[in-house]
């Protein structure tokens, strides 16, 4: 027993299972399916090639990118606003606004995008209420656009920001903003120079979170989006089990990989520049 | 990881089988489930004395499962014609020994070898064009699908469905091409209906939701779904083709891996017994393709049923349509996803 009585020694073999568990079931798989993909007869790059050259998925590369980032942005705005106004209520509020904001986590991602395609049908809720009010004279087709995407993925995502905001805004006390007050700061410049920069931590979870989930995102395009609106994980899921072409779904997947790592690290960095004491 | 949480399932499975006597493992869809156990497995059991397992999914997941584990865990697997087609093509099934399956020789010519020995059909269906009466000029043949009265109506199987590569097909017949030799024509008539095209599906829930919404009210789908559409809206009409329907046939095959070879020999001719064939039928799971099973005028009405019915429809040659596929997906693509 003397071997693990050095205290770095005992904390590799309490920390061994764990990291046996990831390196066996998470880090070899991952990098055994990557591998598949540079073992192309035609040059180790030449499944990246094809992807690359194509209109098609560079045209599903962008639109994730650009489905993704527009619903961080919207979800960033949304939830931090719901997110002050939950940590400055008082106390049984409180409570009650963070059941309200998390409640459609309790159900499933299908049910969650199901509850879309009855609101916005063409004979859905939105649909029927225009009509009754007159503002049109037959229904709008609304459903299966980029657009009805990306208001599920918000509606996704947006509880995921606030939970995470929440906790960070919670922690910045009443007597900071007062004290900007009182050394003449007008509320949007205390806000600017406090709030903020206090704040950006939990941003920066809060847009990676959102982002690399809707990023990843398959039953929400699949069902509000359909094949016009396809993205990443509706051609990977396309390549792997209708084309049972492994090597094309691996060279998607890494692609995946690579974007969502890059994201998280530019994320960071923006978190540093901004907030040296959090980074 | 999914595979890997089914392949350790699996082996619990696997080992906890070999302690008992002979357990057969079948993969199926897992649609109608109480009926089958009642009219197939249950008496099979008391028939073999053995202990039946199954793997419940669609046909890529279950496929792609029994191809990871190279042919394996598998003793019987169902799958619609197109993808057990694929299965054949890469190796997952052995060759099924007729003199073991005596049932072969009561059931139709066309479902007793459809795939070159790797095992018989146990039940025909048709995919066709359903629309709704109330709101569409009839639809009378292939052709009619390409009309350009049915503005924003239309709900067409997306390519990575069974019945998806079969609208190219289709469009080439009505192009006056063979799609298979050149499909240029048939892409152009699918572009041209482009703007008819609300939403193209994806699987049978989702198109019975796109018609029971009002999103669309012309589909092309496979008879099953019938009853769900006329549920959602009444009006839903079975398109009296001239040119006539598809037949799409449920294989039997038993993968590579089986260690059950015989036992899975008896389930095959079992399924196209006489008893079971009509009492599946006559329960509204499976047409019949046994030329034994007698049918009331009502019951038969749902189904293929009958020689006459089954040598009406065409057929698909599923070997050709699996070498385009790919480029098929492509194309389609560019159509509908840019």
């Amino acid at each position: 027993m003397s071997s693990l009585s050095s205290p770095r020694l005992r904390a590799w073999a309490l920390s061994a299972p764990a990291l046996l568990l990831v390196v066996l079931f998470l880090l070899v798989p991952v990098f055994s399916t990557l591998a598949t993909t540079f073992g192309d007869p035609e040059g180790p790059l030449a499944t990246y090639a094809t992807f690359f050259n194509s209109r098609l998925r560079m045209r599903v590369l962008w639109r994730t990118m650009e489905v993704a980032v527009i619903t961080t942005v919207i979800s960033v705005f949304i939830g931090f606003l719901t997110a002050w106004v939950v940590s400055r209520a008082p106390g049984r509020l409180k409570s009650l606004l963070i059941i309200a904001a998390v409640f459609p986590l309790l159900t499933g991602v299908v049910v969650r995008s199901f509850a879309w395609l009855i609101i916005l049908g063409k004979n859905g809720i939105l649909n029927d209420t225009l009509l009754w009010i007159g503002v049109i004279s037959e229904p709008v087709s609304m459903l299966y656009t980029e657009g009805s995407v990306i208001v599920a993925m918000v509606y996704l995502f947006v509880p995921l920001m606030i939970l995470t905001l929440v906790g960070v805004l919670e922690g910045i006390p009443q007597d900071m903003t007062d004290a900007a007050a009182s050394l003449g700061a007008r509320p949007a410049a205390a806000f600017r120079q406090v709030v903020l920069p206090m704040a950006v931590p939990g941003l920066i979870v809060g847009s990676v979170l959102v982002f690399t989930g809707s990023f990843t995102s398959y039953a929400t395009p699949q069902l509000l989006g359909g094949e016009r609106q396809m993205m990443m994980g509706t051609f990977l899921y396309q390549n792997a089990m209708v084309r049972f072409d492994w090597v094309a779904a691996s060279t998607v997947a890494a692609i995946m990989v690579v974007v969502t790592l890059t994201t998280v690290i530019l994320m960071s960095r923006l978190a540093r520049k901004l907030n040296p004491v959090a980074g | 990881m999914r595979n890997l949480a089914s392949l350790s399932a699996i082996a619990l499975i696997a080992s906890a089988a070999a302690a008992q006597s002979e357990t057969l493992t079948v993969s199926w869809w897992g649609y109608n489930g109480d009926k089958l156990d009642a009219n197939i497995i249950q008496p099979f059991k008391e028939m073999c004395g053995c202990d039946v397992v199954f793997e419940t999914g669609n046909n890529a997941d279950r496929l792609g499962k029994l191809q990871a584990r190279g042919g394996k865990g598998v003793d019987v697997i169902f799958l619609t014609d197109a993808y057990s087609q694929i299965g054949v093509e890469q190796g997952v099934f052995q060759k099924v020994d007729p003199a073991k399956i005596p049932n072969l020789e009561n059931i139709y010519p066309v479902a007793r070898d459809p795939q070159g020995g790797f095992g018989p059909a146990y039940t025909v269906g048709r995919i066709g064009i359903v629309y709704d009466s109330a709101t569409v000029e009839p639809i009378t043949s292939w052709s009619d699908l390409f009309r350009d009265d049915l503005g924003g109506m239309v709900s067409l199987p997306g390519i990575t469905t069974t019945a998806g590569p079969m609208v190219v097909v289709q469009a080439g017949m009505v192009a006056g091409t063979d799609a298979y030799e050149d499909d240029a024509p048939a892409f152009e008539l699918i572009e041209a209906l482009k703007p008819q095209v609300v939403k193209n599906y994806n699987n049978g829930s989702e198109m019975v939701n796109l018609i029971s919404t009002g999103e669309a009210q012309i589909t092309m789908t496979q008879d099953f779904t019938l009853g769900s559409l006329k549920n959602a809206v009444p009006t839903m009409t079975w398109a009296d083709l001239e040119d006539g329907d598809i037949a799409v046939l449920n294989t039997l095959n038993i993968p590579t891996g089986s260690e059950n070879v015989d036992l899975a020999h008896e389930f095959i001719n079992f399924v196209l017994s006489d008893e079971v064939q009509q009492k599946e039928a006559e329960q509204g799971v499976d047409a019949p393709i046994n030329m034994n099973v007698e049918l009331a005028p009502e019951q038969a009405a749902m189904w293929t049923y009958g020689q006459e019915a089954i040598d009406a429809l065409n057929t698909m040659d599923y070997a050709k349509m699996n070498a385009h596929k790919s480029d098929w997906i492509d194309m389609w693509n560019e159509i509908f996803g840019m």
